[in-house]
């Protein structure tokens, strides 16, 4: 009542005494407990979870009080897994646990915002009378107009406006592109879809209606390991966290499991009561380390070399010493090693080549389809060559024989010869490419081998499994040069060799090797390696893969419970994507759908290709045919889009509706009519692909949605490009374009342009430096303020998103903001657009009939190779009728394909009649008359959850048993059995509102949904003997693609991390300033997902709020460096300014700064220069890699974040000097005209802006070059010598 | 009404309702805000020192000031202190003490200006009471050498008058005609100090009230009963 009056009760208030006195009871009042009481109090509880580019896929309770959200807990209802097996829950970490912190934080975009002087532009010319479409156009016409808004992007200058302005100012500048310029120049940005489908699927949706290009992010990030597609046809599958508990061999890899995989983490140290070994392998003593029973703290970037030699362990003492039946079968069956491949002479000495297929035999052995595709094995029983069930030849154009059955084509069982050792007809030296430094080009072995006629020629060929042991070194009697002992360090791939190159102690790596093999042959492959961004984001990425899956594979270990590999960098599973995609990708109404893939976008369109340090010529294998010698990176990704292997945006120089338009002027009347006349052009060289001169403004892209995505505060490698080139903003970019860079392929033009984008919208819920740079930013609901879906990999369970309070101030969902703009869109289309046909250049896919595009050898229409067929040696070209005007409608009703065409997935059709109609009823149908009345609606994102869900099977059983059944039709066995008890199971929003669903089994993924196993990658393959997606149907020691042979990663091989040179030009600039030269590590952090919660105070407050470098110790003290100093880290890429964290967890030669600390909080100047000092990607630059160009060859082949350039960034050094705080500059200055003129750093020259030509069409400067005048052109450069790649650690200077 | 009879009848019962009804409406509505606020977590070392210079100073300037002033002067003569005696162990008390407090209230207020932790936290309020509380110190030392002047002439009466001032004060009967002698920098410093309490409910200094001295005899171990009265 009082507190006052209490206070006057002093000398009663004891009640009672205890403990001899020593204890009083009081009756003191406890009202002020209420207080921590109400704290916790609240008035409803809604599921939901965080939305965007955490694999966690955590359930979360959000508690709302007086409509405000007050907090957030860890949803503990998950359903049980196995009474064996731990639960899964808790899940959630620290940073979930901070979200509700960004809904009423000062970073919360609360109003549609826009670039104050863009609005006042707009604004006169619609108050001079023109309409919006006019008024955007008379923007971009003067040059001097579109400057005054692209120079200050990144400077501030916002204004608040309205919904209705800046939505109609963004569908004008897409009517404007699409008019102009053509709609593959609009392109959108969003990353992994499975956190938050449905908000992906608005952008992309919209995107797709209006023929824009959603942009690929998995293979972008680096975080698609391009070795899965390559060695299983799969983009990336992976075991559910449960199934580490099922393992008895743990080995992690660059997988830092506490700080990333938080709420998955538990299994990792539950296992280890079961007596499971782990093992941590890691330069710095990361937190996984804790863990381990061993650290084998190896030097950053070499892991490869640990595992070849781990595997030279495995096939000495498991394959040559002794033979374990379990891994000899398991090789036989699931792998290419008995696989024959031809031997080719190269300049008098034998190197491999290409698998030997049916077609190389005169009567393709009774192959009428697709011979060519059908790779060939000895049987081990009759010594006959066989044509093995399950290569890719049997997956198109037949049916009922692509499976892993143990035999032949017609049927007949087989048994496939591993080694052909004791049956040989010969020994043949062969020459294997290696890249060991100072180890010499070549590892030459001798192999036995068989003779084949073919073709009136002997030709020999061997097995890859033979091969694969004389390249790992290890001895199988035949006189040549391979390890005596382990302790042979002069023998590459030994335990001793191995050691020499990692650092790592070489009993450690025979222990190790051994014990995991062991472990593996006693348990049926319950063995496992852990990997990810640690070993992934390096350039030669693959070749570590490849290593451990190599050694996995050899180990049985794939497709086995607890087994197998387990990578773990932004992988995603989207596990409804069968009901996903066709809404996300509007294939309900269009097909094909353009697509892009992110990295050779950027890489062109920022114009990092004219800073290219590496030469293609330096990678190439001394083996190689090289006919494409002397190409720089970026010619061979040119040389891939008008294969149709990579896909391309823009596709043309031309607007793609004028490109039909002018065909059907000159008479065609149907597709084949439009295709031939652009055939006929793309011959003539009348019209070209974008590429081959993509700085020409018609080849800009113009427009760029960013949402539900932080595309230049995290992601974009080479950030200072993206500022420079794409947005012509202040950049740090410390050098002027590479005059070797230029190439054959690609026009070089003597200025790069900069300010290409006429448009950057972002949309997001917090203000962030993708925000800071943008146009337009439309403010988004938080993820506690949508309805929406989410699964991972992590664990089987699906779960949404819902809304637990309304969008805050003026927010909408992003389903909502896509839509309003769809409908004006529509509007402003209606008078400029109307109906319109498009012509959509699509690569060569994979899982589908199109994989097959191009077998044996490549073949280059513009080098007058083959004919330029669409589909085949071009990309596949289609016409697509737009119907513009009404793009509003179409996005809010579920279209007519999905009635009339059905549904696909991984190459499997069925039709979705009946889902079609569930809708109408479960959603309600489109009232509105016009074209969509009576379609299923998708007015709201509800109606686009209960779609999903019912067309995919995965959550509607129906649809599973349909699916399998298709597929079991391709593969002759049945597999519907694996869905049939859940066939009458339909899982709706409202279900998972209420609990977390464990999915169904569908044919989408590689493993099982069961109450007998955990979810486990290629676990199909294995037990149901469902074909790898490959060429030749096994997991795949070999890429026999001619590039992938020429590059010398026909066989795995340790390849040392790139120089890419890029300090060196800067290191004049800090004089004789002490400094260190260190390798630039960029992990995952404990405090934010990517920049979320990066810039949360909640999370700020834990450590040193803001951007850190952690530095070792001893280089610290080196360069007078102390802990928490400012320091620089710079080189000619840009610079970055954090504070210093000196530690001895940090081995010397590295600096780690942790992924992504933005340049939003506590970042100064740089010093040197002069502008805001950046963000992790300051200082790198993305390098291609031009066997992830291929495509058109099986496993090879394009799919959307499936195939294609990743994005790698660790292979960079910077310099790293400390700044004293008194040099500190924070640039709190007024923008003058003098600093908005200076874009660029002191004495970087400044390139002009591109001449904004009216119209399109512009002529050419000058010829396109052509391969034989450009030695003439650049003499110099076809002198300079190669540069050997060499292994550069930081040295102190 | 003259000034003086604002100043010195009027201002005290001002001051000290707002002392008296302040600290009670705070007590009763703010009890998460009732506090110290102590810095110690974000600085030590200056703090040590300053602070217990200044604590020990003004205790003891504070219980001075309450037995010089309210003692009624009979009983001083009936205890056998003179007048003289009186003055003189008031200035040499007051000096010593004085400063005391004055070093360590320095140290205190450069620790606040100018240390940037403890900046940060300081509010409005923290710095008004700090810098109140020395310039009445200042006020206070600097009536020293008038004193010093009376007790050297043995003169007690202006002693006797702000006792008697003092007296009149707190028994209702405020009487400002008594101070009409007294030398204006004793004016100054009463007008200071009594708005000492008129700010006090504003600031840290409600701290006062809550000193925790029942720690140094408390239990062990207290417990409060789970009966909940007030629900």
């Amino acid at each position: 009542m009082s507190h006052f009056l209490d206070r006057l009760r002093f000398f009663r208030k004891v009640k009672a005494r205890f403990s001899d006195g020593h204890g009083i009871v009081t009756d003191e009042d406890r009202q002020w407990e209420d207080a921590y009481r109400n704290r916790w109090r609240f008035d409803k509880v809604v599921r939901s979870t965080h939305g965007v580019n955490c694999t966690g896929g955590c359930s979360w309770n959000i508690h709302v009080k007086n409509g405000l959200v007050a907090f957030e807990m860890q949803a503990t209802d998950y359903p049980r897994t196995r009474p064996d097996l731990p639960n899964h829950e808790p899940r959630g970490c620290q940073r979930g646990a901070s979200f509700s912190w960004y809904l009423y934080s000062p970073h919360r975009v609360k109003y549609p915002l826009i670039r104050g002087r863009l609005l006042e532009l707009y604004r006169a010319e619609r108050a001079a009378g023109k309409d919006p479409v006019a008024a955007w156009a008379a923007i971009q016409a003067d040059p001097d107009k579109r400057r005054r808004y692209t120079a200050v992007r990144g400077l501030g200058g916002f204004v608040r406006a309205e919904w209705d302005e800046v939505v109609e100012i963004i569908a004008a500048a897409n009517v404007h592109t699409i008019q102009t310029w053509g709609p593959d120049r609009i392109a959108g940005f969003s990353p992994i879809p499975a956190m938050s489908m449905i908000s992906y699927a608005a952008g992309s949706r919209y995107l797709s209606l209006i023929g824009g290009v959603p942009l690929s992010f998995y293979d972008w990030y680096c975080d698609l390991p391009p070795s899965s597609p390559q060695v299983w046809g799969e983009q990336t599958d992976v075991p559910e966290a449960a199934d580490w508990y099922n393992s008895g061999y743990i080995i992690v890899c660059g997988a830092n499991l506490p700080m990333t995989r938080t709420p998955d983490a538990h299994f990792y140290s539950e296992v280890r009561y079961k007596g499971t070994k782990v093992v941590a392998v890691a330069p710095d003593y990361a937190e996984y380390v804790k863990f381990a029973d061993l650290w084998m703290p190896l030097r950053q970037g070499t892991d490869a070399a640990l595992f070849m030699a781990f595997a030279h362990v495995t096939l000495k003492e498991f394959f040559i010493d002794r033979q374990v039946p379990y891994f000899q079968d398991y090789a036989r069956q699931y792998t290419d090693l008995p696989m024959l491949v031809r031997l080719r002479d190269h300049e008098g000495r034998w190197v491999p080549d290409r698998f030997l297929r049916a077609s190389d035999f005169d009567d393709a052995l009774d192959q009428d389809n697709h011979p060519e595709w059908k790779t060939l094995a000895l049987d081990e029983t009759t010594g006959e060559v066989v044509v093995p069930r399950g290569s890719i030849g049997f997956r198109w154009g037949e049916e009922g024989r692509w499976s892993l059955e143990p035999r032949d084509a017609d049927g007949r069982e087989v048994r496939l010869a591993l080694s052909l050792v004791e049956r040989h007809d010969e020994v043949l030296e062969v020459d294997f490419p290696h890249f060991t430094p100072g180890e010499g080009r070549r590892l030459t072995r001798r192999v036995p081998v068989h003779r084949l006629r073919l073709d009136g020629r002997e030709v020999p060929v061997a097995t890859v499994f033979d091969l694969q042991v004389a390249q790992y070194g290890v001895d199988q009697g035949l006189g040549d040069a391979r390890a005596r002992d382990y302790g042979d360090a002069e023998v590459p791939y030994t335990p001793a060799w191995a050691e020499r190159i990692t650092g790592v102690k070489r009993a450690d790596i025979e222990r190790t090797g051994r014990e995991f093999a062991d472990n593996a042959a006693k348990t049926q492959g319950r063995s496992m390696v852990i990997l990810g961004a640690g070993v992934n984001h390096w350039y030669h990425n693959d070749m570590t893969y490849r290593a451990i899956m190599n050694l996995l594979h050899l180990c049985g270990c794939v497709g086995q419970s607890g087994g197998g590999w387990a990578h773990y960098v932004g992988q995603e599973k989207l596990r409804p994507q069968a009901g996903w995609a066709p809404i996300a990708f509007a294939l309900d109404w269009y097909r094909p759908p353009r697509q892009m893939n992110g990295t050779s976008f950027f890489y062109f369109h920022t114009d990092q290709w004219r800073y290219e340090s590496i030469a293609a010529d330096g990678l190439l294998a001394d083996t190689a045919k090289g006919r494409y010698k002397g190409y720089t990176l970026a010619d061979y990704n040119v040389v891939s889009q008008r294969l149709g292997w990579l896909p391309s945006a823009p596709h043309f120089n031309e607007n793609p509706l004028e490109i039909v338009r002018k065909a059907e002027a000159a008479g065609a009347t149907d597709e084949a009519g439009v295709v031939q006349h652009v055939v006929d052009r793309l011959k003539s060289g009348d019209l070209a692909f974008a590429a081959e001169d993509i700085d020409a403004p018609e080849n800009f892209p113009r427009n760029l949605f960013v949402w539900r995505a932080n595309l230049l505060g995290t992601s974009a490698k080479g950030h200072e490009y993206f500022l420079k080139h794409l947005l012509g903003a202040q950049n740090g970019v410390m050098q002027d374009v590479r005059p070797e860079a230029r190439g054959r392929e690609i026009r070089w033009r003597e200025h790069a342009p900069i300010a290409k984008l006429d448009l950057l919208v972002d949309v997001n819920f917090r203000l962030n430096s993708t925000g800071a740079y943008s146009d337009i930013i439309l403010p988004t609901a938080t993820w506690y303020e949508k309805n929406d879906l989410n699964t991972t990999d992590m664990h089987p369970f699906i779960h949404p998103l819902t809304a637990a309070v309304d969008p805050g101030w003026e927010s909408r969902s992003d389903w909502q903001i896509f839509r309003a703009l769809a409908r004006k869109f529509g509007e402003l289309a209606a008078e400029h657009l109307g109906v319109r046909k498009d012509l959509v250049a699509a690569p060569l896919m994979h899982d589908a009939p199109t994989e097959l595009g191009q077998p044996l050898e490549v073949r280059d229409w513009k080098r007058g190779e083959c004919e330029p067929v669409p589909g085949k040696t071009l990309p596949q070209l289609k016409v697509v009728e737009r119907d513009f005007a009404n793009v509003g409608r179409m996005y809010e009703a579920l279209g007519p394909l999905m009635e009339r065409i059905g549904n696909n997935v991984k190459g499997i059709d069925w039709e979705t009649r009946a889902e079609y109609e569930r809708l109408k009823t479960h959603v309600g149908v489109v009232g509105e008359p016009g074209k969509t009345q009576g379609m299923p609606s998708l007015a709201e994102d509800t109606h686009v959850c209960e779609a999903i869900l019912t067309l995919a099977p995965e959550t509607n059983g129906e649809v599973a048993v349909r699916s399998w059944r298709a597929l079991s039709r391709k593969t002759g066995r049945d597999h519907a059995h694996l869905a049939a008890g859940r066939a009458h199971d339909k899982i709706t929003f409202a279900d998972i509102k209420a609990q977390p669903r464990k999915i169904i089994t569908a044919p989408t993924w590689s493993g099982l949904e069961s109450e007998e196993v955990s979810y486990t990658s290629g676990y199909t393959n294995v037990h149901e003997r469902i074909p790898f997606r490959t060429l030749t149907g096994r997991a795949q020691f070999y890429q026999d693609h001619e590039w992938m042979l020429d590059f010398g990663e026909g066989f795995c091989a340790y390849r040392p991390p790139l120089d890419m040179a890029e300090t060196e030009p800067v290191r004049r600039r800090l004089g004789d300033k002490p400094h260190l030269v260190l390798n630039w590590i960029t992990p995952h952090s404990k405090w934010g997902i990517h920049s979320t919660y990066n810039d949360n105070l909640r999370m700020l407050t834990l450590f040193r709020g803001g951007p850190v470098v952690w530095i070792a110790e001893r280089d610290a003290a080196r360069v007078g460096i102390r802990d928490n100093d400012w320091v620089e880290a710079l080189n000619a890429n840009g610079a970055t300014v954090a504070r210093a964290v000196v530690s001895q967890r940090v081995p010397e030669g590295m600096a780690i700064m942790y992924h992504a600390q933005e340049k939003i909080v506590n970042v100064p100047g740089s010093n040197t220069t002069g502008k805001r000092g950046g963000i992790l990607n300051s200082v790198t630059r993305v390098v291609v890699k031009p066997t992830h160009m291929i495509g058109g060859y099986a496993q090879l082949a394009y799919g959307f974040n499936y195939y294609g350039t990743v994005g790698s960034q660790r292979d960079e050094y910077v310099l790293v000097h400390k700044i004293a705080d008194a040099d500190i500059d924070w640039l709190e200055r007024p923008l003058s005209p003098e600093r908005e003129a200076r874009l660029n750093p002191p004495d970087v020259p400044q390139a002009p802006y591109p001449e904004q030509p009216a119209a399109p069409g512009p002529a050419p400067e000058q010829e396109p070059l052509r391969p034989a005048a450009r030695s003439a052109l650049d003499p110099a450069f076809e002198d300079a010598p190669e540069r050997e790649p060499e292994v550069a650690f930081g040295k102190p200077s | 009404m003259d000034i003086d009879t604002f100043f010195f009848g009027i201002y005290p019962y001002i001051a000290g309702t707002v002392f008296l009804v302040g600290s009670l409406v705070r007590f009763e509505r703010e009890q998460f805000g009732w506090k110290a606020d102590s810095s110690q977590l974000l600085d030590r070392k200056t703090l040590r020192l300053g602070s217990n210079l200044f604590h020990v100073g003004i205790l003891a300037l504070f219980a001075g000031h309450f037995v010089g002033l309210l003692t009624p002067h009979g009983v001083f003569r009936s205890l056998g202190v003179s007048d003289l005696t009186h003055q003189v162990i008031a200035i040499g008390a007051g000096a010593v003490f004085g400063l005391t407090c004055m070093v360590g209230g320095v140290l205190l207020w450069r620790r606040r200006m100018f240390n940037p932790r403890i900046r940060a936290v300081t509010r409005f309020m923290d710095l008004v009471i700090l810098d109140w509380l020395l310039v009445t110190l200042a006020l206070g030392l600097a009536t020293l050498p008038v004193s010093i002047g009376h007790a050297l002439r043995g003169d007690a009466s202006v002693m006797i008058a702000l006792a008697e001032w003092a007296q009149s004060v707190v028994t209702f009967r405020a009487d400002a005609s008594l101070l009409a002698g007294v030398d204006p920098i004793f004016k100054i410093h009463l007008f200071f100090g009594m708005t000492v309490f008129l700010l006090f409910p504003f600031s840290r200094l409600v701290h006062i009230w809550s000193a925790p001295l029942t720690y140094l005899a408390r239990p062990y171990q207290v417990v409060r009963a789970k009966y909940v009265r007030y629900r």
